[in-house]
């Protein structure tokens, strides 16, 4: 067989996308090199390096932007000589961005969004936000209101809304400034995420911590919502007892306030939606669980799960998958053949 | 099962007068006559806090409904039904993110509405009527009031029709009743005669203000709230009947500073079934702004007429309900405001330390719980907790009829001894 085996990129979950995995439509001859995920649209980066906007808005974006970040209010774009915030976003960028700001193009060309020379950008006010210079950031993911920091040396950081235990730092403040995970301080990590309200990260070994909101059974921890909803239909409204749940009460985690390591197989990547997570084995196999309304389990249907369950879609199909990028409500997936 | 409305469709049906709809209007008919007779009159618009891609979900949902003609079934309710959940899951991650207090009340309007179409969709259906109030409830309990309180309307219209469906009957087999022996008496405190806080029998507003009020001392006033029809009216039945398919939180663990606590919503009967009827568990309804929701409990109970010696207008009189079955807790607290605490049914065992005794009370450090202090008052941890000891404290058992005056700031523990509602106004 001559040449690798393409990498073809696959999507499930919202926007009346089927619950089963189907290849993210590209043009023609031209193979996807990323997917940005948006809620209502989503960006896709072409290996040719050009950026088309995919969904609520269509279209193909100027040949010197070089990679954005979708919002629903503001599109953010990575130029070749500027950031810029876009709203309402709309490909052809006429009239002046609601916010620039100067970028030199060596710069530019570095940029891993959302990391950006001296700080971070979002798709929202206020675009901007310096980190401290003391932070040597390897990688940033953004949860709806709380942020996780991977220091160059394997190092943790989590900064924003602790209500949910998303920090990791087993308390529900918040923190105004980076504070490292010391829970997880001494084992050096390779990957993190950020989910609405949940964290996740994996160490240079491959094991998966996790922890914030347990609300859909994100974290893979017993959920009360879930199993009441599964004795729920027949028991609401009926005024009799409820039958007793699998688990006992106290077994239930509402909130996982430190780190929790998660028994799976040896893992290479991680992504969180809003209120899912998607985790790639060394394998070559994708897991998923959380929220499962809109399809973005990818398990062919529109349950949640508060256990990992591999996605058959993939081994079916003789795939194994590379990489994992969570939407809020979505999944894409990118998969070679076996 | 679905009839199309009145000839002229959705064209300003008139209003029908309740008699009408008891006797026997079409649910469609009377719930459509709650709407505004154009689609503009929904008043779709929403500040730019509210993203373009959510205004027209709303947009679509709001031309499905008028599209309909009077015929709201098949192909567009299931459209809508699909775009009024998206509208509700996506605002209601909005209203999770931040803190409670500084989500934008636009969020808490789209949630409304998507609760009012997601219930429209549904209230037209026999089977999803509870379903449909659930919903609206739902609308109550976390959006923001729109177009004239219509989801409270709408819940009284659903409920007329649920009420009518109801074969006669049906309910009694499994009604439990009163079935209130309990296997263990519950403890019951001794309190010592100089710790009682004092009774007055119905004191005047003068002295009331000179001698508890304005010295901020606690006081148990009796002969206050006999009249209010609650003493006579409220049992377990009573609140099944009128409130049994309506949500309300719910309090799961004995107390909310305990590990295990958490809070959930269900009905009224799945919370009596749960936690009043059965007791493994306990599940308290608590600090809910029940007469909000329900206005028709709430003629059942009046404003003490002390209320008025404070400085707030009676709308900002905060009223909560307080149900649950013997041996809930709330821990030893205090509340930024001055609090009668009504008792209607059991008794409740409360125990108060004035703020001046903060110091030996040893309050929790973190900012959500600053105003609970860290001491099981009944089972103190004095190793841990010296200065505990020192705090003088007063204490009664509340009884029906019994109002306690607890004055702004006082620290008060509460227990209950019986199967228990209180009301508790919070004024200023």
């Amino acid at each position: 067989m001559a040449g690798p085996a393409p990498r073809v990129w696959f999507v499930f979950g919202f926007r009346d996308l089927a619950a089963t995995p189907v290849p993210v439509p590209v043009p023609a001859g031209e193979g996807l090199r990323a997917v940005r995920p948006g809620w209502s649209y989503e960006g896709h980066v072409t290996k040719g390096s050009r950026l088309l906007l995919q969904g609520a808005v269509c279209g193909c974006l100027p040949q010197d932007c070089l990679d954005l970040l979708p919002g629903e209010t503001h599109l953010l774009l990575l130029r070749a000589g500027a950031l810029e915030a876009w709203a309402p976003p709309a490909p052809d960028l006429r009239g002046d961005p609601a916010w620039s700001r100067p970028l030199c193009p060596r710069e530019a060309a570095q940029a891993v969004l959302p990391l950006v020379p001296g700080g971070y950008v979002t798709p929202r006010p206020p675009f901007f936000t310096p980190l401290p210079p003391m932070l040597q950031a390897q990688k940033l993911t953004l949860g709806h209101d709380h942020v996780v920091l991977l220091s160059t040396g394997g190092a943790l950081y989590t900064w924003g809304s602790g209500r949910h235990g998303q920090l990791g730092h087993g308390s529900l403040e918040c923190m105004a400034e980076p504070r490292l995970v010391e829970a997880l301080h001494g084992v050096p990590m390779g990957e993190v995420a950020a989910g609405g309200w949940h964290s996740a990260s994996v160490s240079e070994a491959g094991d998966l911590y996790i922890w914030g909101w347990n609300r859909w059974g994100q974290l893979a921890l017993p959920s009360q919502a879930l199993a009441e909803s599964k004795v729920g239909a027949t028991v609401a409204g009926t005024g009799s007892p409820i039958k007793p749940a699998s688990h006992a009460a106290d077994e239930f985690i509402s909130i996982q306030a430190f780190p929790a390591l998660l028994d799976l197989p040896e893992v290479s990547k991680i992504s969180c939606g809003s209120s899912h997570t998607a985790a790639v084995t060394r394998a070559g196999d994708l897991y998923t669980w959380g929220w499962g309304k809109y399809g973005q389990l990818g398990h062919t249907d529109t349950t949640s799960s508060d256990q990992p369950q591999p996605v058959a879609y993939f081994p079916a199909n003789r795939l194994r998958v590379e990489d994992v990028v969570c939407g809020p409500w979505s999944t894409y997936v990118c998969a070679v053949e076996a | 099962m679905s009839t199309p409305c009145s000839p002229e469709g959705p064209a300003a049906p008139p209003s029908p007068s309740a008699d009408q709809a008891l006797a026997g209007g079409s649910a469609w008919a009377d719930i459509h006559a709650l709407l505004p007779s154009t689609k503009e009159g929904l008043r779709l618009d929403f500040s730019e806090k509210v993203e373009g891609s959510v205004v027209s979900l709303l947009q679509q949902a709001g031309s499905l409904l008028y599209g309909a003609r009077g015929n709201f079934v098949g192909d567009a309710r299931e459209k809508c039904l699909r775009v009024s959940e998206i509208i509700l899951d996506y605002s209601w991650e909005k209203l999770n993110i931040g803190t409670w207090r500084n989500v934008d009340k636009e969020w808490r309007r789209v949630y409304a509405y998507g609760c009012l179409f997601k219930a429209l969709c549904l209230g037209d259906q026999p089977d999803a009527r509870a379903e449909a109030v659930r919903v609206c409830d739902m609308g109550l309990l976390l959006g923001a009031s729109i177009l004239e309180n219509i989801l409270v309307r709408l819940i009284n219209v659903l409920q007329q029709h649920l009420r009518r469906s109801k074969r006669p009957g049906a309910d009694d087999a499994e009604e439990p009743g009163r079935k209130k022996i309990r296997e263990a008496c519950p403890t019951v405190p001794t309190i010592e005669p100089d710790a009682a806080i004092p009774r007055l029998h119905c004191p005047s507003l003068e002295h009331f203000r000179d001698n508890y009020l304005i010295p901020q001392k606690p006081v148990v006033l009796e002969g206050v709230v006999g009249h209010w029809p609650c003493m006579k009216k409220w049992s377990v039945d009573y609140l099944r009947q009128v409130a049994g398919c309506r949500t309300v939180p719910v309090e799961v663990g004995s107390r909310y500073t305990d590990k295990e606590w958490s809070q959930s919503l269900m009905t009224v009967d799945d919370f009596i079934s749960r936690y009043i009827v059965s007791t493994n568990k306990i599940g308290y309804l608590a600090q809910h702004q029940l007469f909000e929701q329900i206005p028709e409990l709430k003629q059942d109970i009046c404003i003490p007429d002390y209320c008025c010696l404070g400085e707030g207008e009676e709308e900002d009189i905060t009223i909560n309900a307080w149900f649950g079955p013997e041996g809930t807790i709330s821990p030893l607290h205090q509340d930024p405001q001055q609090n009668f605490l009504v008792q209607v049914i059991g008794r409740k065992y409360v125990r108060l330390y004035s703020p001046q005794e903060s110091e030996n009370l040893y309050p929790h450090e973190t900012s959500l719980l600053r105003n609970t202090s860290q001491v099981d008052v009944e089972d103190p941890d004095l190793v841990n907790f010296p200065k505990f000891e020192r705090a003088a404290s007063q204490a009664c058992i509340l009884t029906p009829g019994q109002v306690l005056f607890v004055p702004v700031k006082y620290w008060h523990y509460v227990r209950s001894l019986d199967l228990s509602f209180s009301v508790s106004f919070w004024w200023s």
